[in-house]
This record gives structure tokens, sequence and C-alpha cells, in this order.
């Protein structure tokens, strides 16, 4: 039983106090920065990621996966008491889950989301631990034509299966592979891009760049709009456990979404919100009461909110196994491990299983731990969403700052996270997503390293790329993901799946 | 174009530019074309022996490429779609502040030390919202820089001047 003996070293790693604690810290500000609207887990674990430097990389990593899925807990419940989604991934638990809390059953809409999150956590750490190592071992077989073709199909995948238009969005993509050519070439020695900058010679950090255009955009951009109103729900929460009818109704719901989500994370583009809309969509298609959905339908809860768990999780699958970031909270992890040294990849699974596993182990403490601490902490929560936005965005602001100060202790990289402020709102006003310029910038350096490897294999035929079987083949669905998206029909379903109302 | 009588022509050129794609267009033209100026003397080499200017040469033109598509994608829908309107626009409070206050504690943090640096940003950053309320934000500020002292200083250890160093 391998599978049971690298569990046992994951929880002699996970179990130590220290990572008990950073699991928890973790955890608790996911929670948190889920429950408020106006900061998501991209902003936070890019404000964060400076601040693992100084931590063991295995602790980092443990805290900066415990903020992800903690936000897909804290998200739900202020989606369910206060109809606003605290992140994009629980916007459809608002549309039952409010209704459900209007109807004097927010105990129960809330249980019910938070056990369906955990059911979906218990099972997508199985399946990570279960098919992690044999992706592991197809990666290690790969040679740099392969790893190029992979990283071309990663980036188009995740671009299809985002919404809004896709040639933007490959645009994006390439702006965010130039940015990341910033600096000193590694191969030739010369500088690209510094604009005679001495502070970028050494290029621009991950966390700079998604500090800016995330943290700081944000914040101006939610500044622009007219303040929500909050109809927060003031009742008594009476009755926590659900109803048995509840049950009976939420665990194949559960199910259906943990399986769906599970699927669609692995996918690069996928992950948590892809998820819970799909998921969604499939209950209230699936149902036999149809007219229930919009009325508080407890399957409507219980189907994304398991969903979104599931996929923020097995988002994880790509970045440990082949060191492919599928979304953006993916690339920041990678920067992460960047911070340390540590090349992402197939290699991290043999060469660091304590981390590896350790972390996998994390996961499913961090769900234990959410479950049992959030249900009690409700009550904290909901006053913590009485601070308005105008202290809030103070805050996120310093802590930016701060952050991104202390990436290299350098005023420069605080002018630079202000100037892709800038450009992150100009992006949101253009309608141009950001996520995929981040999966450009980190997966840049790999891709021209890998390029220049297979150049030399061949001594320079880029014919390599077809010659090869298995990179002929990702090219293949590379290109048959564009086609496909072409179609007219499909390309309304895409915009179908990212509607509801 | 004149001024005056003529407003029309400005006014039409105008909405036709002030279309999400027009601007997304032009942006990544904008980009690509100074990507490829700046990199005019970046030796290119060959595909086996490539140069530092070989790889983002070729980024800036598939970028060029994309962003005419987008641009004339953005020209044919500007007949239907809607012209960002003046509401769109009126962002520069935001933009200015946020922005200046984060410049402010970026250039002030070495030599004010982190309670003066956060005292600017705050000060600078309230500006941002739409309501400004001194008190409150006093109250904030004190709070944030108790908070930050706590966390980076205190608990993180990190070295970052507290105070003004002369």
């Amino acid at each position: 039983m391998e599978l049971l003996h690298n569990l046992a070293v994951g929880f002699g790693v996970a179990l130590t106090p220290a990572n008990l604690f950073f699991a928890l810290t973790g955890a608790l500000i996911g929670t948190l920065i889920g429950v408020l609207p106006g900061i998501g887990p991209i902003a936070t674990i890019a404000m964060l990621l400076p601040l693992t430097f100084h931590l063991e990389p295995t602790s980092g990593l443990i805290m900066l996966a415990g903020i992800f899925y903690g936000a897909q807990y804290g998200g739900s419940t202020t989606a369910i008491l206060v109809n606003l989604p605290g992140e994009t991934s629980s916007v459809v638990t608002c549309i039952d889950g409010h209704q459900m809390a209007r109807q004097g059953r927010a105990g129960a809409a809330l249980a019910v989301a938070a056990l369906a999150s955990f059911f979906a956590g218990c099972v997508s750490t199985m399946l990570i631990a279960t098919f992690a190592p044999p992706l592991a071992i197809v990666g290690q077989s790969f040679g740099a034509p392969e790893y190029f073709s992979l990283m071309v199909l990663g980036l188009i995948a995740a671009v299809v299966l985002a919404h809004g238009s896709v040639i933007k969005a490959i645009a994006m993509i390439i702006l965010g592979l130039l940015i990341g050519l910033v600096g000193t070439d590694g191969n030739t020695g010369g500088t690209r891009f510094t604009f005679g900058i001495i502070e970028l010679t050494d290029g621009i950090d991950v966390a700079t760049l998604a500090i800016g255009i995330f943290g700081i955009g944000e914040i101006i951009t939610n500044l622009t709009r007219p303040q929500e109103s909050r109809a927060l729900v003031t009742q008594k929460i009476t009755r926590l456990w659900p109803t048995r009818e509840d049950f009976q109704r939420a665990w194949p719901a559960a199910l259906r979404g943990t399986a769906l989500g599970s699927v669609l994370g692995v996918l690069p583009g996928g992950g948590a919100t892809l998820s819970a809309f799909a998921a969604y969509a499939v209950e209230k298609r699936s149902s036999k009461h149809p007219a229930q959905f919009g009325h508080g339908a407890v399957e409507g809860v219980a189907g994304p909110e398991s969903a979104n768990n599931a996929g923020a999780q097995t988002s994880f699958i790509p970045m440990l196994t082949l060191g492919i970031p599928g979304n953006a909270v993916m690339a920041l992890m990678i920067g992460a491990l960047t911070i340390h040294g540590i090349q992402p990849g197939p290699q991290i699974m043999t060469e660091r299983p304590g981390m590896f596993w350790g972390m996998i182990a994390s996961m499913w403490l961090g769900n234990l731990m959410l479950v049992i601490i959030n249900l009690p902490l409700i009550g904290i929560w909901v006053q913590l969403l009485k601070v308005p936005y105008r202290f809030l965005y103070l805050a996120i602001l310093l802590f930016c700052g701060i952050g991104v100060y202390t990436v290299s202790n350098s005023s420069a990289a605080v002018l630079l996270a202000a100037f892709f402020g800038v450009l992150g709102y100009v992006f949101t006003r253009l309608e141009c997503e950001p996520a995929p310029m981040i999966l450009g910038f980190v997966l840049g350096p790999l891709m021209e390293e890998n390029l220049r490897r297979a150049m030399r294999i061949s001594s320079g035929d880029p014919m390599i790329f077809l010659e090869r079987p298995i990179s002929l083949g990702l090219l293949i669905a590379a290109l048959a993901l564009c086609v496909l998206v072409a179609l007219p029909a499909i390309r309304s379903k895409r915009e179908e799946a990212f509607q509801e109302n | 174009m004149s001024i005056g009588g003529q407003s029309q022509v400005p006014h039409t050129y105008w909405h036709l530019l002030a279309r999400r794609d027009v601007l997304a267009g032009l942006l990544f033209v904008g980009v690509a074309l100074l990507g490829l100026w700046l990199s005019r003397d970046y030796p290119i080499g060959t595909a086996l022996r490539m140069g530092t200017g070989y790889v983002p040469r070729l980024l800036c033109w598939i970028l060029l490429g994309l962003g005419a598509v987008v641009l004339v994608q953005g020209l044919r829908a500007a007949q239907t779609e809607r012209p960002l309107s003046s509401a769109d626009m009126s962002a520069w409070r935001p933009v200015i502040f946020v922005t200046a206050s984060l410049v402010i504690f970026g250039l002030s943090i070495e030599h004010l030390g982190l309670v003066l640096s956060i005292l600017l940003l705050i000060g600078v950053g309230s500006v941002a919202a739409r309501e400004l309320r001194p008190i409150e934000t006093g109250v904030a500020a004190l709070v944030l820089i108790a908070l930050s002292w706590g966390i980076f200083i205190l608990g993180l250890g990190l070295t970052i001047p507290v105070w003004p160093e002369w």
C-alpha cells in the first residue's frame, strides 16, 4: 500500500505544530477574505507571498493553499446571509442560498454548504493522492518539445474555459509572456525591456505583478463602483442542522457537484468558479422540481458549494505534478516555489516527498478544521461584514504596499506595483481578463527555455514539435480547442455557462 | 479639424474610439509596437542559437496581429455596441489617489520609516473614496499602524525602519 505509506509521510509533516498552525492560519485568513467582498484569494495570496519567504517552503505552501480553499468556505457565508458573493466562485450560491436564508433557513443553508464543501474536500484530497503520482511519472518522461507543447495546450485551454473574448485572452497571455521576459536573459546574458532601470535587470517578481494587477487594480475598480447596499439577514440563526428532507435532497447534489468540480478543476482554466457555475446548471437541469430553483432549493447550495471546493483542490494536480498552473492562484503557488529556489515540475514528488504529501495531508486537515471551526464562528464572520469598504480598502492598500516592499526591500517594486495597479484597472474596464496574463508571465521563462532546448535537440528544425507523437497530440488538442470555441454553437453555450440569473 | 462649428467630427471619432474592444486593440498594438522598437537592437540569432531578441520579437509580432484583429472586430461592432459613457471615465479620483498614496509610501518608507509612511498612505489614500471622514480615518490609521507594527515588526521580524532615520 504505497498510498497509505505516502499519506503517513504526509500526515507526519502536516501534523507538526508549526504546520498545523500555518494550515489553520491560512484557512482562517481564507475564510476572512472569502467572507469579505472586495478582496479575493488571488490578491491575498499575492500580498502574503513575500512573507512566505521567511517560512519553511512547506509551511508557506500549506498556508497559501489554506487561503485558497478557505476562501471557498467563507464565500458561501456572505452569499447566503447577505446575497453578495464574497468570491466569484460563490455567485451561484447566492441564488438559492439567500432565498433559504430569507425563509428562515439560513442555518440549514450554511450547514449544507459547509458539509458539502467538506465532503468535496475529502474526496478531492483522495483524488490528488491517487492521481498525482502516475501523472508525475508521465511528466518525468517528457522532454523539452513535449513540455513546450504541453504549456501551449495549457495556456490555450485556460483561455477557452475562462469567460470573455478568446482573442483578447490570448493577447493577454502574450502580454504576460512579454512581461515575463523583462530582465536578464539567462542564456545570452543580454538585458531585455529594462528601460535602463537597474532594478528591472533581475526581472519583475510575480508578487509585484499580482499585487498590482489584482490587489491595487481591484481597489480602484471597487472604488469606482456605486456602493452596494448590504441586505444583511439579521434574525438569529436558530436551527443550524438541516432537516431530514434537506439531507436527502442535498447529498446526491453534493455527490454530483464533487464529481463535476473534481474533473473541471484539473483542466487548465478550470478551478472553483467554472465548477460552481457548471454544477448549478447541472442541478437545475436534472432536478425533478426545477421550479424550486431560485426559491431556496437546497440542491442549488449543495451542488455548487461542493463543486467549487472540489475544483479549487483538484486544480493543484497539474501544478504539483507537471508544474503547469491552471489558474492564477496556481501561478502564484509556482511563484512561491521559485522564491524558495524549488523548480516546479514532476521531480517535486520524488525529490521532496515530505513537502508534496505534507501539503496534501494538510488540505484534508484544513478542511476538517474549517468545518469544525466555521459553523460556530459564523456570528463573528457576519459581524465583520459590517466593516465598511472605506476602511477595508485602506487596510488592503497598506498590506499591498508593505507586501510588495518586502519582496525585495526596494521602493522600485512599490512604484512598479502602483503602475500595474492602474494597468489592472484599465484591463478590467476594457474587459481584458488579467488571469491569463499571470499564467503567461509565470510560464514565459519556462517556455522560452524549453523552446531553446527543443531547438538544440532538433538542430533548429521546428518540425520537431510535430514529429514527436506526444508533442503532436498536445498541439492538435490545442488547435482543436481553438477551432471548437470558434464554432457558433459552442460559443453561445460557453457564454451561457457563465450567465445564471 | 476646427474647433467650434465642426464639433460633429471629433464627436463621432470619439464615439468610434470609446469602445472597449477598440481601445483594447489599440493597447495591444501599442505595446507590440513599443516592444518591437525597444528590441530593435537585440540580437535575433537563429532558431538553433536564439539571441536575446528572438522570442521577444516573435511575441511582439503575434501580439501585433492579435491586437489588430481585436481592433478590427471592435470597429465592426462599434455600430451596435454602447460606447463607454462618461460615467465609465469618471474614475480619475480613485486612480489618482490610490496610485499616489502607493507611490508616496514606496518613496517614503526607507527614509521616514513605517509609522510616518503609513500615515501618508492612509492620508492620501482616503481621498480616493467618495466621502471623506477625517476622524474615522485618523482612528483607522492608528489601528493599522498598531496592526502592521505587531504583524510585520514584532511577529515576522522584518527589517523595515519604524521611525525616520536621520
